[in-house]
């Protein structure tokens, strides 16, 4: 028996908000206890998948292993494994990953049909609006939740869109239909704070004859308000507490980012701007942690892998707008394989349609950088939709990758998944089967889907 | 290295002593439906001379060995902006939209063939396409046109070959839409009968401040079988197109078609071809609560002839991307191929192209792997025979920045 590891490997990985609470303001403190998560796992029963090739989203690749999971956990991956008395399913000839994570999608708060009164994603009323948070719009009964869980997306990340300099908080989700956004929220995952680059903000403040109308309003927009933010801190760290300013729920956002407690993902399309954007975060002593879109993240790749930044990008998408016309399809595999390797490539969506087919999009990436002659197999390309978005969202302790003691979030596919004709036939969350292509029973159904266009049926999936 | 391979290549290919040129045991996909077989195929000029095995050449033939590498026709885009869009969100750089002009509205003068998405197409496969005006609030956007994308100032193509509109949620009720619509073919019925001039000064025309050229395109869609894609998808709005295409006996192609599943039968009899986006499941609106992935294998069971479209501008090629989710979701493949070929072709009468066969057009392209796969590339290009250069803005900015010498990328080139 050839085991990867054993089960003495702690089962429990909880992600170390505690640990971190020491080193956290009092302002941050405060504000976890809102609006936290309350979700749990479906009820599940241990599963052995046996005879699989697996990519375990690290960069490995194992052909021909067995899979356990129990407790909503993944247990043991190995050869030759057996268990008696629980569910064995022969996965011979099939693939599973961990499931799907998309760092950038807007599910929820740009709902299907996306009518204006669904229209929730920008609060595009002033340049700051880092007082809103995504979830707080979110519609639970979005029908493109299950067509992402159908395409294997086991975890998402809610952003508010980019219109502003600072569009709010983002939120991470377990992709579980559930009646409120607190049972759906990934438990302990941290906030993100939106902030865009760019044409966006410039635009949509500048038609309307205020500022940002330049990309320089937009970086005076960026460092007022981080002024704001240092000032509201040492305000709230008085020993005085009567001297504290009063709460402010924009601010509170930005100390969050400044305390280390809250990542930043930044919608940034050109090279300069990214790197202007370092330079802020440079002066005000924050990280960024990821840059969105990033079509010209090729071009200063070396830069984002010092800096330790996640590009997160498209495999093809460009000319809709003038800062996504140097789109080149090398872009992800450039960014992958900056300094040796050690760059943080990231396939994300944006898109309800793309969000279904992200390992379609990593093949495409995958294949334009090995035919810019680069070297990058299945296995680690992986990663660009697994562990990458994980590590992106603050959630990698958790999920992202199939190691022992972490949430069993799997798919199993038809076929190798970076094949069209790949169809993620099993998605499990939490080790529960969230979907089944061969069992309607095991296949979510929202309040949307049900009888509306004829009472007697369910909206075709 | 690929690229310099090439590039290499093509200088051969161009060679002007080169008469002919054999592409030899390829996987060949005619684009008529039936299944691939490994043949030969002889181009002589810009003419496929002939389709076999074993086909007999002279010393001055060029041979290029495909040892099974897939080999299509190359693929024609329906539906596309290409050289009259070059960034959507600047408008000084569209050519897709008319104030003046309604369905009379053609594009064809404003084709630019030196658009960066022509080569970026054509390297990835599309080797003409149809190009379409935008939307616009009116139901009939005006007449697209056909280009060979070669990229040539002598362009190639077929002048105002279809009209193009939309029927669907709108700020206007649909029976308004379906109602002007009747009457502006009925003022296209009237412009056989008496002169422009007279039909320009009833009501109706007066009110839409029709022009001539509006007139001449709907007489165009009643009198001579001008190809008229709408797009729509509710399920009864489907059959409303059908019964609007009896009562004018009109050339339709519905685009879109999301609920079509729900209409199956009705649309099969009706032999309406159609375009659709097989990844697009969205419930985008009110109008496609029945979308699905299915789409495509129930329209091909039907017989429904089935071309693509895909969801964003500027990678048309993508409709591969688009008929290999189909096909992983029942669409037989040969349909797949022949509805980004054949089908095109036939549906718009673009004349002898969209398959391999003896005395077509060699619009060719030679792949390095199963072309539904979107991972997959050309290896090469031949539009009208001629051999095209693979590279684009992307390879030529990938060169670029995958280029290690230490000095500033402006000098790089």
């Amino acid at each position: 028996m050839k085991n990867i590891s054993l089960l003495s490997v702690p089962l429990l990985l909880i992600l170390g908000c505690s640990d971190l609470d020491e080193s956290l303001s009092e302002t941050t403190k405060s504000q976890n206890k809102s609006f936290a998560s309350t979700y749990e796992p479906m009820q599940s029963q241990p599963i052995l998948y046996k005879s699989a090739n697996i990519y375990d989203g690290l960069g490995g690749e194992f052909l021909d292993y067995d899979l356990l999971i129990a407790d909503g956990k993944i247990v043991e991956m190995g050869q030759s494994l057996a268990q008696s008395g629980i569910n064995v399913i022969d996965a011979t000839g099939q693939w599973i990953t961990p499931g799907i994570i998309d760092i950038h999608s807007h599910m929820g708060v740009y709902s299907a049909p996306g009518v204006s009164t669904s229209s929730d994603g920008n609060e595009a009323t002033s340049p700051v609006t880092a007082e809103v948070w995504a979830e707080h719009s979110i519609w639970t009964q979005d029908p493109q939740f299950a067509l992402a869980l159908k395409g294997g997306v086991t975890s998402f990340h809610v952003l508010p869109g980019s219109a502003n300099l600072f569009g709010g908080r983002g939120a991470t989700f377990k992709n579980i239909s559930k009646n409120t956004i607190q049972a759906m929220k990934f438990p302990n995952a941290p906030h993100s704070l939106k902030m865009a680059c760019g044409e966006n903000p410039k635009r949509v403040y500048g038609n309307r004859r205020q500022s940002p109308a330049t990309r320089m309003g937009n970086m005076a927009g960026y460092r007022s308000a981080w002024i704001d933010a240092a000032d509201y801190r040492d305000g709230m760290q008085d020993t005085d507490s009567d001297k504290h300013p009063k709460r402010d729920l924009a601010m509170d956002t930005l100390v969050g980012v400044l305390d280390g407690e809250i990542l930043i993902q930044n919608h940034c399309y050109r090279a300069e701007e990214m790197a202007m954007m370092v330079e802020l975060s440079k002066e005000f002593d924050y990280k960024i942690t990821t840059f969105h879109h990033a079509v010209e993240a090729y071009k200063i790749a070396d830069l984002l892998a010092d800096e330790g930044i996640c590009a997160a990008m498209w495999a093809d998408w460009w000319g809709f707008k003038h800062e996504a016309y140097d789109m080149v399809p090398a872009n992800i595999a450039i960014i992958d394989q900056a300094r040796n390797g050690t760059g943080c490539a990231i396939v994300h969506s944006d898109d309800e349609v793309g969000i279904q087919h992200l390992n379609q999009e990593a093949a495409k990436a995958m294949a334009a950088g090995n035919r810019a002659g680069f070297d990058i197999s299945k296995a680690h390309a992986m990663r660009w939709i697994t562990s990458n978005p994980a590590k992106a969202a603050g959630v990698i302790e958790a999920t992202g990758s199939i190691e022992p003691g972490k949430d069993a979030d799997i798919v199993l596919w038809t076929h190798n998944p970076f094949s069209v004709y790949a169809r993620a036939q099993q998605v499990l969350v939490d080790g529960a089967l969230a979907f089944d292509m061969n069992d309607p029973k095991a296949q979510p159904v929202t309040d949307f889907d049900l009888g509306i266009i004829q009472p007697q049926t369910i909206r075709a999936q | 290295m690929k690229y310099l391979f090439l590039s290499l290549f093509l200088l051969f290919s161009l060679n002007a002593f080169t008469q002919s040129l054999l592409l030899k045991g390829g996987m060949v996909h005619s684009g008529n439906g039936e299944g691939a077989q490994i043949q030969d195929i002889l181009i002589t000029g810009n003419t496929i001379s002939r389709v076999g095995n074993n086909l007999a050449i002279n010393g001055t033939t060029e041979v290029i060995e495909l040892n099974g590498l897939p080999v299509t026709p190359g693929l024609i885009s329906p539906m596309s902006n290409l050289g009259i869009v070059e960034i959507n969100a600047l408008d000084v750089t569209r050519d897709d939209e008319s104030d003046v002009l309604k369905a009379g509205f053609s594009i064809f003068n404003a084709f630019n063939p030196h658009s960066t998405g022509i080569p970026w197409n054509r390297s990835n496969g599309v080797t003409s396409a149809i190009t379409s005006p935008g939307s616009s609030s009116f139901p009939l956007f005006g007449l697209a046109s056909y280009f060979v994308l070669d990229g040539s100032l002598e362009i190639k193509g077929l002048k105002d070959i279809a009209m193009f509109g939309r029927m669907g949620s709108s700020y206007g009720s649909r029976a308004e839409t379906l109602s002007v619509l009747e009457s502006l073919l009925e003022l296209g019925q009237k412009a056989s009968a008496m002169p422009i001039e007279e039909v320009l000064e009833m009501r109706l025309a007066d009110q839409l401040e029709l022009q001539a050229q509006d007139i001449l395109a709907l007489k165009r869609l009643v009198d001579d079988n001008l190809p008229f894609v709408l797009e729509t998808n509710r399920a009864v709005d489907i059959l409303q197109a059908i019964a609007l295409k009896k009562k004018y006996g009109l050339n339709l192609v519905l685009a879109s078609v999301e609920e079509a599943p729900l209409v199956i039968n009705q649309l099969k009899a009706s032999k309406i071809p159609v375009i659709i986006d097989p990844m697009d499941n969205i419930p985008d609106s009110f109008d496609e609560l029945g979308s699905s992935l299915m789409l495509g294998k129930v329209l091909d069971e039907a017989g429904i002839k089935i071309m693509f479209s895909t969801q964003r501008s500027h990678n048309y090629h993508l409709m591969r991307q688009g008929s290999g989710n189909a096909v992983a979701y029942g669409m037989s493949y040969e349909t797949a191929i022949q509805g980004m070929t054949q089908t095109v072709a036939e549906t718009f009468n673009l004349g002898a192209r969209g398959t391999i066969a003896q005395g077509k057009i060699a619009d060719i392209v030679v792949w390095n792997a199963d072309p539904l796969e979107p991972s997959s590339f050309p290896e090469f290009v031949f539009i009208a025979g001629q051999a095209q250069d693979l590279s684009s803005r992307a390879t030529r900015l990938t060169e670029r920045y995958t280029n290690k010498e230490n000095k500033p990328s402006a000098y790089k080139h």
